[in-house]
């Protein structure tokens, strides 16, 4: 608690230090291997514009989550009263997220998102693994014309569907039920997890099959035996992307549940921590933050497995 | 005189020594080969002479200027890349013209010079009529042709060619190949060729450096490398099938199957090594015969003898045989290091 | 008749397993994508409200009534401005950043991730960090402008300490697209590098040895050779953008009046917190046409743009 308050109170200080830190060592580590050249001086010159653009750039994406971060610990009197939205002029606190998890149904939404999630994940991956071998594989022009309707159905927004699907709900009498969602998401995470497994598939050599189905195998065993372990990463990254998917997904969500305890993360959050025109702004901010660091993580992990699966979807589809 | 200076050149990536201390010196006008098994640093020499890669070590100097630091397009260098690398989006004027364009600046090309520059180029290599297209609808020999003027339009001091053969099918490889060379010698370009195949390599190169392990074996004229191989990597890399090498007890020796013959084929047997020739099997390969056999005493793996068909001699498998190699065709290597060793009496030597 | 019969080893023929491998998929969407759609049509064309569910059939008349409806026209007019105005911006922004993230510099790993953040975070738990960021009173925005001068009694930019981000019709368009922006140029970067990096190395290497510089390398080679994934990729963000409700939801709830009113917010007030399920149908029908030619379109200038 100590060491927190002692960062919040110096936050900008110590980003500076950071900065300018990290930045020194790394010319000093330049010149320690290069030497303190003219060429190397003029070196760092020349690249410094672009560090620059980055570091605007940066700037830009991070300054809503920089503000999140600092006001999730303001008291009341200091965020309120007198508006330095920079700095702490009253201790920092934790007592908002202390009631964030405690007073509100927040927990309530993590859990919900996360079994709508995983039913997602699964239900997704039945269907997909398979469908997206078949493109990728074994069938031919009419396999390439369903392709590219899944691809167009990936594309109708939610905002067109959202009145009839909500009909079906009814009639299915799911409303207010999570199973709505799950029955519902795998309609657009279908026609995305097929897109990009269908570019993972394509990267594993025909001859691994072939050769599978030389030894004794039929195709069947050769996708479950040879196809499905060489394309685990891939795999992994799409169920990464699958998940958050149903994580983004507010219109659904926000049209086929409206009992507070049933809802998800992001209908949750937006709707049930604000009480009429009453803002509970640090939990809120903090609220949303917490789920944006860990999702940011997990993209950066896997992004460049996306990137992968989508160039071969994209340049050999 | 020399055109390319290069000394004490490495290549680390991370502890890889993809080129590992090269000294070579490239004369003006002469067609370079550089022959060596895949992974032994031929490319990453290549690149570097391009300035592609920089050197962890060494110096690269071209036209007598240290080039070591500088970028590319400071280099006068050109290079055709194995793919051919011809931009999609381009059609073959605008490939071509493409380096033109891209030096207009420094070296004052204006449109009418850089048209007249591209369709005198194309004219030599007989792709003007083809100057319209896009390279997907060229043929493989026309693409190689595009990237050939595309390399030759700025009249580069060095041209490198990065394997530019091996994408075509034989038929036109052969064809491909002497046309390289004609059109090498008579516009005078110095030219570095990166090659792993030894028959382009003795086809195309007035020298020839055979790396090994990002070092280099040897360099001289084919007909040097051949018959005066300078270890037992460049004695055994170099002919097909490849040198016999034998152990004794004190060195190692080989000689090449084409040298190794019956004895009744020899007018002089006193100038020759007699072996005991146990015959395994024999291959007949039209104008030569292949014979698989045991050398009496070196019985753990075969010698190769190559007998042309035309010989009258009888060659029955599980016969022993006189075999004679002549003096002068017996190679002999340090048992460690492989380096070539002079005897001045082989009878003795054996 | 051979034909018709099953193959011998059905799990060996690649049209069976094919078949039998694409079927679950395309039943299940299908069902849930095609059925829907239909029935949207449906109530298009009906009375339906939330009370009385019964479909009766009451012509184009729900279509008249939306298109012959001020508001509607705004809210379309609205939807076009705010996706074509975004779009110029995120392509811009988002050519520049695939060209910084597929280079190698230092601190890249952590840069991308403060970079994929906005899209990463989900857009309505985004959209309440930005709603604080505008907000009316505590702006941290207006607080650095009124610091700085730009702000407050003799301000360049007003005399009030507040700049009203979401309150001013103006403002509040801006905020709008900007906050759009904000989220949707990290997708558009990840389908540009997608294309980047698919560039062969060795045209890359030739440009260089050619004498081409960073900037020629950029326009005559590296965005010619990008242009059909920037073509995909705008048709992503496109319609992303002309079928989002979530931003609007949040931070404006279509105000100030009908400002920032888009289509999708438009039909889930008339559809589902007015009741008439009827007429939400027949508003959201009418982005349809436009977003099937629009992927029509772009899907078709990609492959046309496609160099093989």
């Amino acid at each position: 608690m100590a060491a927190l308050t002692w960062i919040l109170s110096n936050f900008w200080a110590l980003l500076v230090i950071a900065l300018v830190l990290l930045v020194g060592l790394r010319i000093a580590w330049r010149i320690h291997k290069y030497g303190a050249t003219r060429a190397e001086f003029s070196h760092i010159l020349r690249r410094s514009p672009f560090y620059i653009v980055v570091l605007v750039f940066c700037f830009f994406a991070v300054s809503p989550f920089l503000i999140m971060f600092l006001h999730t610990f303001k008291t009341d009197g200091d965020l309120y009263r007198r508006p330095q939205p920079f700095i702490f002029r009253q201790e920092p606190t934790i007592e908002h997220l202390d009631a964030l998890f405690n007073n509100t149904a927040y927990l309530d939404f993590i859990r919900n998102s996360i079994v709508v999630g995983v039913a997602v994940v699964i239900i997704t991956l039945v269907l997909s693994l398979p469908a997206a071998y078949a493109l990728a594989r074994l069938t031919g022009r009419w396999g390439e014309r369903a392709g590219i309707l899944m691809f167009l159905v990936y594309l109708l927004p939610p905002t067109l569907l959202f009145i009839p699907m909500f009909r079906i709900v009814v009639l299915l009498g799911l409303k207010d039920s999570p199973l709505a969602l799950i029955v519902v998401y795998p309609t657009f995470t279908v026609p995305f997890s097929m897109w990009l497994l269908q570019g993972f598939f394509k990267a594993v050599p025909p001859e691994l099959e072939e050769a599978a189905l030389v030894d004794g195998y039929n195709r069947v065993e050769a996708f479950l035996r040879v196809v499905l372990p060489l394309s685990l990463p891939g795999i992994i990254s799409t169920v990464v992307f699958t998940f958050t998917l149903t994580l983004h997904e507010f219109i659904y969500g926000l049209v086929f549940i409206a009992d507070t305890r049933q809802r998800t993360l992001s209908v949750g959050v937006p709707t049930e921590l604000i009480l009429g025109d009453v803002y509970f702004w640090q939990p809120l901010l903090a609220a949303a933050l917490i789920i944006a660091i860990p999702v940011g993580l997990a993209y950066n992990l896997f992004l460049d497995s996306l990137v992968q699966g989508f160039t071969m979807g994209a340049v050999k589809g | 005189m020399s055109l390319v200076q290069i000394s004490g050149l490495k290549k680390y990536f991370d502890t890889v020594h993809a080129v590992d201390g090269v000294d070579l010196e490239i004369k003006q006008g002469e067609f370079l080969v550089i022959l060596g098994p895949s992974g032994c640093g031929k490319t990453t020499l290549m690149r570097m002479i391009a300035g592609l890669e920089k050197p962890s070590a060494g110096q690269i100097s071209i036209g007598g200027a240290d080039v070591t630091a500088l970028p590319p397009r400071k280099r006068g260098v050109s290079m055709v890349f194995q793919s051919y690398a011809l931009y999609p989006h381009m059609n073959v004027f605008n490939n071509i013209a493409f380096p033109l364009r891209a030096q207009r600046r420094e070296k004052k090309f204006d449109k009418r010079v850089i048209r007249e520059k591209v369709e005198d180029t194309a004219r030599l290599l007989e792709i003007d009529m083809l100057l319209d297209r896009r390279p997907r609808q060229l043929s493989g020999g026309q693409r190689q042709r595009v990237a050939i003027a595309r390399a030759m339009v700025t009249q580069p001091a060095v041209l490198l060619l990065d394997e530019p053969l091996s994408n075509l099918d034989a038929k036109l490889r052969a064809n491909a190949r002497d046309e390289l060379k004609d059109f090498q010698r008579s516009s005078d370009i110095t030219a570095v060729f990166v090659t792993h195949d030894q028959i382009e390599a003795m086809g195309l190169g007035d020298r020839i450096v055979v790396m090994s392990e990002g070092k280099i074996q040897q360099v001289g004229t084919p007909q040097q490398i051949y018959d005066d191989p300078a270890n037992e990597f460049v004695a055994t890399f170099l002919g097909s099938p490849s040198m016999n090498i034998i152990a004794s007890a004190h060195h190692k020796f080989g000689f090449r199957p084409e040298h190794f013959l019956p004895k009744t084929l020899n007018d002089n047997p006193e100038n020759a090594r007699i072996f005991h020739y146990f015959v395994k099997r024999v291959e007949y390969l039209g104008s030569d015969r292949l014979v698989y056999g045991y050398v009496q005493g070196h019985d753990s793996h075969l010698t190769l003898a190559k007998v042309p068909s035309n010989v009258r001699v009888s060659l029955d498998v599980e016969t022993d045989y006189e075999f004679a190699v002549h003096y002068r065709d017996l190679k002999f290597f340090d048992q460690r290091s492989g380096a070539r060793i002079t005897r001045r009496n082989p009878a003795e030597a054996l | 008749m051979a034909s018709l019969a099953l193959p011998s080893f059905p799990l060996d023929n690649r049209r069976v397993v094919g078949i039998l491998f694409l079927a679950p998929a395309l039943i299940y969407i299908l069902l849930l994508v095609g059925f829907p759609f239909l029935l949207a049509i449906a109530f298009g064309f009906s009375d339906v409200t939330v009370g009385n569910t019964d479909l009766s059939f009451v012509g184009l008349r729900n279509f008249e009534a939306v298109w012959e409806n001020d508001i509607f026209r705004q809210v379309f007019a609205t939807t076009i401005r705010f996706t074509l105005i975004s779009q110029v911006f995120i392509l811009l922004f988002a050519n520049i950043l695939a060209i910084i993230f597929t280079q190698e510099f230092t601190g890249k790993w952590f840069a991308r991730f403060i970079f994929i953040l906005p899209w990463a975070t989900p857009v309505s738990l985004a959209m309440i960090g930005w709603l604080w960021m505008l907000d009316t009173k505590y702006s941290p925005i207006d607080y650095l402008l009124l610091q700085t001068g730009f702000l407050g009694p003799g301000g360049h930019l007003s005399n009030d300490r507040n700049l009203f981000w979401l309150a001013s019709p103006d403002l509040a368009q801006i905020s709008v697209i900007f906050v759009q922006v904000w989220r949707m140029t990290p997708l558009a970067t990840v389908i540009l590098m997608a294309g980047l990096s698919s560039i062969p190395t060795d045209i890359l290497d030739q440009a260089e040895v050619d004498g081409s510089r960073f900037m020629r390398t950029l326009l005559m080679i590296k965005l010619p050779l990008i242009l059909p994934i920037m073509v995909i990729a705008l048709l992503f963000s496109m319609i992303t953008m002309f079928g989002d409700m979530t931003v609007v939801y949040v931070l404006t709830r279509g105000g100030p009046v009908d400002y920032t009113r888009v289509l999708g917010l438009y039909s889930f007030q008339v559809g589902i917190e007015g009741g008439n399920l009827a007429q939400g149908a027949a508003i959201s029908l009418f982005a349809f046409p436009l977003l099937l030619a629009m992927a029509i379109f772009m899907l078709r200038a990609a492959s046309r743009a496609e160099v093989r």
